[in-house]
């Protein structure tokens, strides 16, 4: 089944709230050949927080199809690609990532399908205003569905997961929102 | 330690980062940090290593993996202070 999901970082917040230089933090969430790669980066904390994004996209993905919560942020390992695409590994899974870096934010999007074979598979990502990302999505499905944004309701699944229902129906496919900071993102398919 | 002083420990250790303060008010074992603090999962590493420096323990990476509520949180800590 496929599966979305996101991650977004405010790189203002990231800076005040997190120290990524600070003993441990790097160990413990990152994998060698990562922290390799942050090292010799000419701007270490965009990669950090980069393949951080990764890994929780990639992980929201995950637990969408299988239901459990665990933080193990280093056994998801990222390798970059050209042009901000890259993939994650975990366990027997591989997700395919698309980041967006912007001088405010990063934000990733992870696919647990290849791109290529995804036309008929119908995906939606947005960046807006934290408090603003609920009615961002039911505008989006009300455009796409035809149905009435008024009848569009939330709903979430029994780990947390983001859903949304008309009459008990369930629309998304597949949702994730992310926020952090100034910023709130989504994406799903339908 | 008891499990009273833990959890008041943890309750200042994970004050910097809530983001739902009717959650925090109401912290008991069964808080979860992200579904009821509002916790932003990258600052669940920042708590893990605030817990070492304050509980002089070490935790594996077979433990942060539960550490996403109070409840396992304090469980993990209690466990690695009598090792």
């Amino acid at each position: 089944m496929p599966k979305i999901g996101n991650d977004i970082v405010d790189l203002e917040l990231a800076k005040s709230q997190s120290n990524w230089k600070r003993a441990g933090f790097l160990e413990k969430q990152f994998t060698e050949k990562e922290i390799q790669e942050i090292s010799t980066s000419k701007n270490p904390f965009l990669k950090v927080w980069q393949f951080w994004s990764m890994k929780e996209a990639a992980y929201k993905c995950y637990t969408q199809k299988e239901e459990k919560r665990f933080f193990a942020p280093q056994k998801f390992e990222c390798t970059l690609k050209e042009n901000h695409f890259g993939n994650v590994i975990f366990e027997d899974y591989k997700f395919y990532t698309k980041t967006t870096i912007t001088s405010f934010y990063i934000h990733t999007v992870a696919e647990n399908f290849f791109i290529k074979n995804s036309n008929k598979i119908r995906k939606f990502s947005g960046i807006g205003s934290p408090n603003l990302i609920d009615n961002n999505i039911k505008l989006k499905i009300a455009e796409k569905t035809g149905i009435s944004f008024l009848d569009i309701e939330k709903k979430k699944t029994k780990i947390g997961a983001p859903l949304f229902n008309h009459q008990e129906k369930v629309l998304t496919k597949s949702c994730s929102i992310s926020h952090h900071g100034n910023y709130g993102a989504f994406a799903f398919t339908l | 330690m008891t499990k009273q002083e833990i959890i008041q420990k943890l309750t200042s250790i994970v004050k910097p980062y809530i983001q739902n303060e009717e959650g925090f008010k109401n912290i008991s074992e069964n808080t979860d940090f992200i579904n009821d603090l509002e916790i932003n999962s990258a600052n669940l590493v920042d708590i893990i290593l605030d817990v070492e420096d304050e509980f002089k323990i070490h935790i594996d990476n077979d433990s942060m993996e539960k550490m996403m509520s109070v409840k396992e949180t304090v469980a993990i800590i209690q466990a690695k202070m009598n090792a």
